[in-house]
């Protein structure tokens, strides 16, 4: 690649890793203060609901799971891309990754940490969540291992603790580097500790790069199985629209779609104003971008097979809530989703519309609302208009449903700022393993 | 304090530079290598001779271990102490099972992978390694390329490993020191600590002790406990009479109460038991036994109870021969109106249950007296 022959080891580190010796700028404080205030609320919100009760919540009977849903399926989706980058792709041995793959692996944590915290407050009395794990008590009882719901406190457990030792591991030698950066200090002392003394011994690197390759194995079975996991939160139910077999799939599909669409959208303002826009190139941007088409394809040919399968089923209750999704009262927001998730990605058919960033952050921004609006007519639509006619109910959120939505994507952006200037954006060690050297060719 | 070297190490420029300085050296056989390098080099472990990483056996048996931890986990759970049947299935159905089973399994094998690559293959963390404190460190984590040699046998002879080093065409040469060992912790430091760990404990304990006592049993939130309800003995704003409690509507009873005539033991003993000695009834008698009676007059009414003897008044020993002769009337009456210490049963049982309870005692009371035709 062109613009990389230009960067050398020393340039690199000096780029990327001094960006946290360096004092941010004011735009960097200005969007700090603009996510943690929307965090704040957030958090103030949920302390409230705590407070008062789910009721503080449009959440009804029989929309008994709403934007606390929505809200967990949608970051858990987000979170997807970071470890498809990190394991799939480098089992591919997809160069183009290297680049991208430290600050996807951030996003994904952070987005695994802002869907959690939706399932824990939804449960209305979180101080006694361990109720769900299996630890002997003198009731005597046992969590049940045939719900869905405990499958789903194990995937996501799993997958944010293996997430974390995976970008753990990453991070390791770049922090070493910048251990030898600092000077002594408070910051040496917490660099050293942080990067274990790592110190590049060819012994060492030989079960690191061992250790790496596995987890890489291990994390691609776990990425398809979270989301999956997920989804049977839904098809394993008798709920008339979630009880599919395409879901796993189809979800595992939209995850990826949706992670890759936050992924683009985070670095595409990264690389602009730290300017890293010789490392993080139109190109990577691009190959993201083309798994988003791939992806977006893939959403609206589950769409069909779903409709089909619906519509084949002669099943009049099927029949009743798929016109719902798209000819009830909440109508709109199925074809919200329809038009953002394989409609506006159309555009990247075209290699002029994949390198524009405007074109970019607009398509990336349509399908995170368009992914959205997905999970809302799954979960909204599907629960509104039951199998007893007498229970149907509208639902319509309260402001605090808005506002823990927001406080998400404060908790989310805040994350993500303070990992900018902390720790290097770019895996300059894997960068550097794969520049091209002065001595290749002598 | 006396340095010893413990290696002498050179810088190289590229990785190419470095394999050749180990083929050449290692051919010598006097010094055993290792490289630093920033980022693993491809062909560094051949040139060193190490042999091939073990992890992924010790992946492979933790995430087998896990994989079985977890479906034995589960089964024992879930199949054994506390079977749950869902969806009519058999309780022991291990397909439930697999989505757990995947997750632990992914869980064991990528900590074993992880911290078993940090903490045992690599022994880190190790703040006192000699090349933490060379001046190189800083140029080896960042584009250059080390080597050092480290005596095999016998006593280092520093100057020679340099000059060696410089013979393959090492840019710059450093000698790396033994670290110091670490200082010998003198007593006063360690019962200063001893006491400060004391105190430590006793404050935590002192203060959970008092926060329990001031606070006890807080709930963390109560609002969702605070809601409008009725509670039996309160008054309540709901009724009109301001009362919580409601005495039934006049001219109606409850199903299966129906009013009870008698208020003498002697009135009591003329009523006779209105239902059949049938299997059905026996069995609803025997489940109130078993659920009312039993804690205090014993499993079979011989009035040795299940609860403690603190329990004060001795419960009658209903096999006794007072009691073979004692007509159902009479037992119908004494759980309607209660005797000494034992409660009346009037409101929580029905009519039914206690007449089934009737026919009940006397099956138990035919058990301890069987005779001989019985066995026949
Ligand atoms: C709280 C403990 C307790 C429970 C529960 C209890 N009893 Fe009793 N029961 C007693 C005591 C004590 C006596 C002896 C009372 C006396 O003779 O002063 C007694 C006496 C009796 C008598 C003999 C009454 C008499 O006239 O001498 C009968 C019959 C009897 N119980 C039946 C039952 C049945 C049937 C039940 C279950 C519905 C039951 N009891 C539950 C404590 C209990």
């Amino acid at each position: 690649m062109a613009p990389e022959a230009t960067l050398s080891p020393a340039s690199l580190d000096e780029r990327v890793l001094s960006a946290a010796e360096r004092k941010p700028p004011a735009a960097w404080w200005l969007a700090l203060a603009a996510a943690a205030s929307c965090m704040s609320l957030g958090f103030a919100l949920m302390a409230y609901t705590l407070y008062m009760g789910i009721g503080a919540w449009g959440n009804n009977r029989p929309v008994v799971w709403a934007f606390d849903i929505i809200n967990f399926v949608f970051w858990i989706g987000i979170g997807h891309a970071g470890t498809l980058i990190s394991a799939i792709l480098l089992l591919f041995r997809a160069r183009w990754r290297n680049a991208i793959s430290r600050t996807a692996e951030a996003m994904t944590l952070f987005a695994v940490v802002c869907a959690g915290l939706f399932p824990l407050i939804h449960l209305g009395r979180p101080w006694i969540n361990f109720w769900l794990f299996p630890y002997p008590n003198q009731r005597g009882l046992w969590p049940n291992f045939r719900s869905p719901l405990i499958w789903d406190v194990f995937a996501v457990s799993t997958y944010f603790s293996v997430s974390l030792l995976f970008w753990y591991l990453g991070l390791v030698p770049d922090i070493a580097s910048m251990r030898e950066r600092a000077r002594p200090g408070l910051r040496k002392l917490v660099l050293t500790v942080l990067s274990l003394g790592w110190r590049g011994e060819a012994s060492h690197w030989r079960h690191y790069e061992k250790a790496y390759l596995l987890l890489a194995g291990l994390a691609t079975g776990l990425v398809l199985s979270v989301h999956s996991v997920v989804s049977f939160d839904f098809a394993v139910s008798l709920v008339p629209g979630w009880h599919m077999t395409i879901f796993p799939p189809y979800f595992v599909a939209g995850a990826i779609f949706s992670g890759f669409a936050m992924v683009v959208l985070v670095l595409s303002v990264v690389r602009r104003t730290m300017r890293l826009e010789d490392i993080i190139t139109p190109h990577h941007l691009e190959m993201m971008n083309k798994v988003i088409l791939a992806t977006s394809c893939l959403m609206a040919y589950s769409y069909l097979v779903e409709g089909f399968t619906a519509w084949y089923s002669m099943n009049p209750y099927l029949h009743h809530i798929f016109k719902q999704y798209l000819w009830g009262t909440y109508g709109w927001t199925g074809w919200t989703a329809i038009f953002c998730n394989c409609l506006i990605p159309q555009l990247f058919w075209s290699s002029r519309l994949r390198r524009s960033a405007p074109v970019m952050l607009f398509v990336a921004v349509a399908v995170l609302i368009g992914m959205w609006f997905e999970r809302f007519v799954i979960i909204v639509i599907s629960l509104h208009q039951d199998f007893l006619p007498s229970s149907w109910h509208l639902y319509e959120p309260t402001l605090v449903d808005y506002g823990i939505l927001l406080g998400s994507f404060g908790l989310f952006f805040t994350l993500v700022l303070l990992f900018a200037r902390l720790l290097p954006v770019i895996a300059t060690t894997e960068m550097k393993a794969h520049l091209p050297r002065e001595d290749a060719h002598a | 304090m006396l340095k010893r070297p413990a290696a002498v190490l050179g810088l190289f420029e590229s990785p190419r530079a470095l394999l050749s300085a180990i083929e050449l050296l290692r051919a010598r056989g006097r010094w055993s290598l290792e490289a630093y390098t920033p980022y693993p080099v491809p062909g560094a472990e051949a040139a060193l001779g190490l042999k091939r990483s073990p992890l992924a056996a010790m992946v492979l048996i933790m995430g087998s271990l896990g994989a079985l931890t977890a479906y034995l986990f589960q089964w024992w759970m879930n199949s054994v102490d506390y079977p749950i049947v869902v969806g009519g299935k058999p309780v022991d159905a291990w397909q439930a099972y697999v989505p757990v089973l995947f997750e632990v399994t992914v869980l064991f094998a990528a900590f074993t992978a992880g911290l078993g690559m940090l903490l045992l293959l690599n022994r880190l963390p190790d703040f006192r390694h000699p090349l933490l404190s060379s001046k190189s460190a800083a140029a080896l984590t960042r584009d250059k390329f080390g080597l050092a040699l480290e005596p095999a046998e016998g006593p280092f002879d520093a100057g020679a490993a340099e000059a060696a080093l410089r013979e393959v065409g090492a840019e710059a040469v450093e000698v790396l020191n033994q670290p110091a060992p670490p200082a010998p912790v003198k007593p006063r430091t360690l019962l200063l600590l001893a006491a400060g760990g004391a105190l430590a404990c006793l404050a935590a304990g002192l203060g959970t002790y008092w926060t329990l006592k001031l606070f006890p049993a807080l709930p963390p939130m109560s609002h969702m406990l605070e809601h409008p309800k009725l509670v039996p003995q309160k008054p309540s704003a709901f009724f009109k009479d301001g009362r919580g409690m409601q005495a039934g509507v006049p001219g109606t009873m409850a199903r299966g109460r129906l009013p009870y005539p008698c208020k003498t033991e002697a009135c009591a003993s003329r009523l006779a038991n209105p239902l059949p000695r049938a299997a059905e009834v026996l069995r609803k008698g025997r489940k109130a036994f078993d659920t009312s009676c039993a804690v205090c007059h014993g499993a079979l009414a011989n009035g040795r109870p299940l609860l403690s003897e603190a329990y004060g008044a001795k419960p009658a020993d209903l096999q006794s021969s007072r009691f073979l002769s004692m007509e159902d009337g009479r037992i119908y009456h004494t759980l309607m109106t209660g005797k000494s210490a034992m409660p009346s049963f009037a409101s929580s049982l029905t009519d039914d249950e206690r007449w089934s309870l009737a026919h009940y005692l006397r099956a138990l009371q035919r058990a301890q007296h069987a005779e001989d035709e019985d066995l026949r």
